[in-house]
Parts: C-alpha cells; sequence; structure tokens
C-alpha cells in the first residue's frame, strides 16, 4: 500500500514536470547545442573528439542544471507556495513520504531527460565520429557514459540539496538562491583547499577563524568536483570502477542524509 | 460515535521578526457524530479555517487534542477516510481532471477498475465530464473549485471536510453542491464545512457553530435554529448579536 501511494506521488510530480513548459526549452537548447558540436567541430584542426565530448558533456551537464533549478524548484517549492501541497497531504501521506514521493519524482524526470539527452548526443558523437574517423583514434564510449553516469550522480544530490532548501525557506527564489551558492561553492571549495595548501597561500594573511571556518565548510558542503569527469573522458583516461563506486556511494549517502534531515524539519513545518 | 472530536485546542501564531502572539484559536472544544453535517460560520479570521487545518494536521495545536475517527492528525492514517476541499484550492497545472483524480484514487488506496467508475460517476455529477482531458490549468474559478470537490469525493470518504465549498461556484454549481452535500449525509457521511453563506448553511446544517475572535460562540442545533428563525430573527441577526456587531 504504502509503495502504491509513494509510486503514484512519483508518477503525479513526473507528469507535472515532464510537461512544464520550460522542459521543452531547455531540451531545445541542449539538442540545438549537441546538433551545433557537429559545425564546431569541423572548425577545428586537431584533437576533434575532445571537442565533440566536451561539447556533448557539457550539453547534458547544462541542461541538467537547468532542470534542477528552474523545474525541480518549480515542483518542491511552488507545491508550498501556491498551497498544493494541502490536496496531497490530504490523502494518507506523512510529511517524509511526501518528500520521498517527490524526490523520487524529481529523479524520474532527471533520469528520463538525461537518457534522452545522452542518445541524442550518442548520435551526435557518432555521426562525427562517422565523418572524422582518424581523429577519433583516442575515444571510448565507455568513457563517455561513465562521465555521464557521474553527471547523473551529481543531479542525485543537487536535487536533494533543492529538497532539503525546499524544506527550510519559505520561498521558492530563496530555495533557487541556496541551491545555486551551494552548487557553486561544492563545485570549487575542492580548488580553494587546494590553493590554500600551495606555497603562494602561504604568504596571504589569513586568520585562524577564517581557516577553521574554511575547514569546516569544506566537510559540511558537498564536493561536487568529484562528479566531474569531462576531462578524464574527453582525454579517453580510463575512469575506475573503483572510483565510480566511491563517488557512487559519496552520493548515496549524502542524499539519503539530506532527505533524512529534510524529512525531520518538514515534519515539524507549519503549513499555514 | 465520534468522527471529529476537539477537545481544549488553542493556536497561537507566533510572527517571525516581532515575536508577537496572536491567537487563532482560543479553547474549542467540539465534537461531531457520525451522519452529521456541521457548519461553522463566522467572520474573515474567526479560526475557522485554522481549525480546519487543525484537524488535517497541516498545523499543530499548542494545547488541547484532536481525534479523527480516534486517530491524532498526526497519523496519516486519519486522513485514509477523509476527503478534503481547501479554501481556493490549488491543482497542479499540468495534469488533466481525470489524471488529478486518478491520484486521489491511487493514493487513497482503491483500485483501478472503481477508480474509473468513481471518477467518471463525480465528473458527470459535478459537470466536468466533458473537460475531464483538459489541463487545470485551463479550468476557470468556478470549474477548479468542482475538480476540488471531486477530489475531495472521489475515493468515498467516511468523514468529508469542506473549506468554503461555495466560493466562487455559480447558482448551479451551488446547487450541484448542496445536492452532493444532502446525498452525503443520506449515506450516513459525516460532512464539517465552513461557509460565509449562511443561507446554505441554514438549509443543509444538522448544527452549526458560531466562531468569532477564536472562540466557539455558541453551537446551535436545526431545531434551535427553527424555533429562533422567525420572519424577524433570521440566522444572520442570530449571528450578529452572537458575535455582538449587529449595531
Amino acid at each position: 500500500m504504502m509503495t502504491r501511494k509513494l509510486f503514484a506521488l512519483t508518477i503525479l510530480t513526473f507528469k507535472e514536470g515532464v510537461r512544464d513548459r520550460a522542459l521543452f526549452g531547455i531540451g531545445l537548447f541542449s539538442l540545438l547545442l549537441m546538433a551545433g558540436s557537429i559545425v564546431v567541430v569541423s572548425m577545428f584542426m586537431r584533437e576533434l573528439h575532445k571537442v565533440t565530448v566536451d561539447i556533448n558533456l557539457s550539453a547534458i551537464t547544462f541542461a541538467g542544471l537547468l532542470l534542477s533549478f528552474f523545474v525541480s524548484i518549480n515542483l518542491m517549492s511552488k507545491d508550498i507556495d501556491r498551497y498544493t501541497i494541502y490536496s496531497v497531504l490530504s490523502k494518507p501521506f506523512s510529511r517524509s513520504q511526501y518528500i520521498w514521493g517527490k524526490y523520487l519524482g524529481i529523479m524520474l524526470l532527471i533520469v528520463t531527460a538525461m537518457g534522452i539527452l545522452t542518445f541524442c548526443s550518442s548520435l551526435a558523437i557518432w555521426f562525427t565520429k562517422s565523418q572524422y574517423s582518424l581523429y577519433f583514434q583516442g575515444f571510448s564510449w565507455m568513457e563517455f557514459y561513465k562521465a555521464v553516469y557521474a553527471e547523473l550522480l551529481m543531479f542525485f544530490l543537487l536535487n536533494a540539496l533543492i529538497v532539503f532548501f525546499s524544506t527550510i525557506t519559505t520561498s521558492s527564489f530563496i530555495t533557487l538562491l541556496f541551491s545555486i551558492s551551494t552548487y557553486i561553492a561544492g563545485q570549487t571549495i575542492e580548488e580553494v583547499v587546494l590553493f590554500l595548501k600551495t606555497k603562494h597561500a602561504a604568504e596571504i594573511f589569513m586568520s585562524e577563524g577564517i581557516n577553521t571556518i574554511i575547514g569546516i565548510v569544506q566537510y559540511i558542503l558537498p564536493n561536487l568536483s568529484v562528479f566531474d569527469l569531462k576531462l578524464q573522458s574527453a582525454h579517453a583516461i580510463t575512469i575506475s570502477w573503483d572510483y565510480l563506486a566511491a563517488v557512487t556511494g559519496y552520493s548515496i549517502v549524502y542524499s539519503i542524509v539530506l532527505l533524512i534531515m529534510a524529512s525531520l524539519i518538514f515534519n515539524k513545518r507549519e503549513l499555514r | 460515535m465520534q468522527k471529529i472530536l476537539i477537545k481544549n485546542v488553542s493556536k497561537e501564531y507566533i510572527s517571525d521578526f516581532k515575536r508577537k502572539r496572536k491567537t487563532a484559536v482560543d479553547n474549542v472544544s467540539l465534537s461531531i457524530e457520525k451522519a452529521e453535517i456541521f457548519g461553522i460560520i463566522g467572520v474573515n479570521g474567526a479560526g475557522k479555517s485554522t481549525i480546519i487545518k487543525m484537524i488535517m494536521g497541516f498545523i499543530k495545536p499548542h494545547s488541547g487534542q484532536i481525534f479523527v475517527s480516534g486517530k491524532t492528525p498526526l497519523d496519516p492514517d486519519s486522513r485514509r477516510n477523509l476527503g478534503y476541499l481547501p479554501e481556493n484550492p490549488y491543482f497542479y497545472d499540468n495534469l488533466t481532471a481525470r489524471e488529478l483524480l486518478m491520484f486521489s484514487c491511487q493514493a487513497s488506496g482503491l483500485d483501478k477498475k472503481t477508480s474509473i467508475r468513481r471518477i467518471e460517476i463525480l465528473l458527470k455529477k459535478v459537470g466536468l465530464f466533458a473537460e475531464q482531458n483538459q489541463k487545470l490549468r485551463t479550468f476557470s474559478k468556478g470549474m477548479t473549485q468542482r475538480a476540488g470537490i471531486c477530489f475531495a469525493l472521489v475515493h468515498d470518504p467516511d468523514i468529508i471536510i469542506l473549506d468554503e465549498p461555495m466560493s466562487g461556484l455559480d447558482p448551479l454549481g451551488r446547487k450541484i453542491v448542496i445536492d452532493l452535500i444532502c446525498d452525503l449525509k443520506q449515506r450516513g457521511k459525516t460532512v464539517l464545512f465552513c461557509s460565509h453563506i449562511l443561507n446554505d448553511v441554514e438549509r443543509i446544517c444538522d448544527r452549526v457553530g458560531i466562531m468569532d475572535g477564536g472562540s466557539l460562540k455558541r453551537v446551535y442545533t436545526k431545531e434551535e435554529i427553527f424555533k429562533s428563525v422567525d420572519a424577524e430573527n433570521n440566522l444572520e441577526e442570530i449571528f450578529l448579536k452572537i458575535i455582538g456587531r449587529n449595531q
């Protein structure tokens, strides 16, 4: 019974999201970017596979980000903003089931969108490869798909963050601000920490307090840069299965912790 | 048998920044029996919707207890046999009326065959059958209200809570809703509803509670209303007298 209820909410969220007009714009833009990669590549003299893979992976990431920041936030925060949540919670759903059902619906939407984009992207790469096969000697489909998979894991985590922020804020705009800020910080925190360990950084005066804060933030914020495997994929550098397993675990554990926290906070929230 | 029991419930709202307290509901006690239609009337801000939101579990009382079919509103099972229409209902724009009702059925545990049958009957009853595959964003306020009524009733619940069910409805829509409520009563369902339209309340309720300033000032039975009501003294007069604003 519980699974059936959760499934109903997941499908409801998916249907509402898949018909969002913004989705068509995002999809069209990404497809144009992928088709454009075929044209752009012809202007390069060498390393065509790197350019092709880079553009296509970037298009998938960009589409996923737009989808998360606009469609997912719409699906989550607007539910509370516009009181559509009343109709869902008037059914025998607990608050935790609501959080999980919405999250699964959003992830179904992201997986479907990424599946379609990966298919189109593969077609674009295949076409370019057939045109310039000599330049694609170092290309590996496996590494390309591994990079796509890592991006998907990043979206699992990013959307869990969005769900979490939706439960602690009272407006979709604040959720958007928090999510974008966390995404940027999550992508750069590793670089900041690495920079602070260099000898150049030692010359910059920084108080103990700031160092401590950066140290704490480093452990609280998700390190999203670990999911960015575009460079490895473009250079056909083998990504180990161990690494993939580790980032899978990281994404799943982090997302589950966020969703549990979101459920606990949402349980206490007054929906007036 | 009590279907809804409210025992000494109070609710205060605290403003976010100034931490100012405002009493929305003040020590309200009430019990609604099986197969009873109970109406709550009161001016805006009297606490009607707050009581309903506490029954639904959207907000929690500061003190007192609420039971729905013997369960607290924090238990999702308390809503298994309950239908709810919020004030000014908002639904998912991109869904069709049929999809929305199918969700209501699935979430309430109805099988597909029964769901299809119930959806068809209700959509025909409220006059939305022809628009069942139309997206909800194209619906007028009255049509959304009708879809909301279907959403609340489609799984055939035993307890129905309607917050301003006549809001945005044309005379025909109002007639349909009144007929639906009367039909629910005949079938032994329990209905709690808030309304500003005193005529409707007078017509269909077994008991009427008058709220003001968060307190339940008085509860009238149908007989008591009939006794009090004469040519010069209608429910509106009684209501104004109770809340002390008939000057």
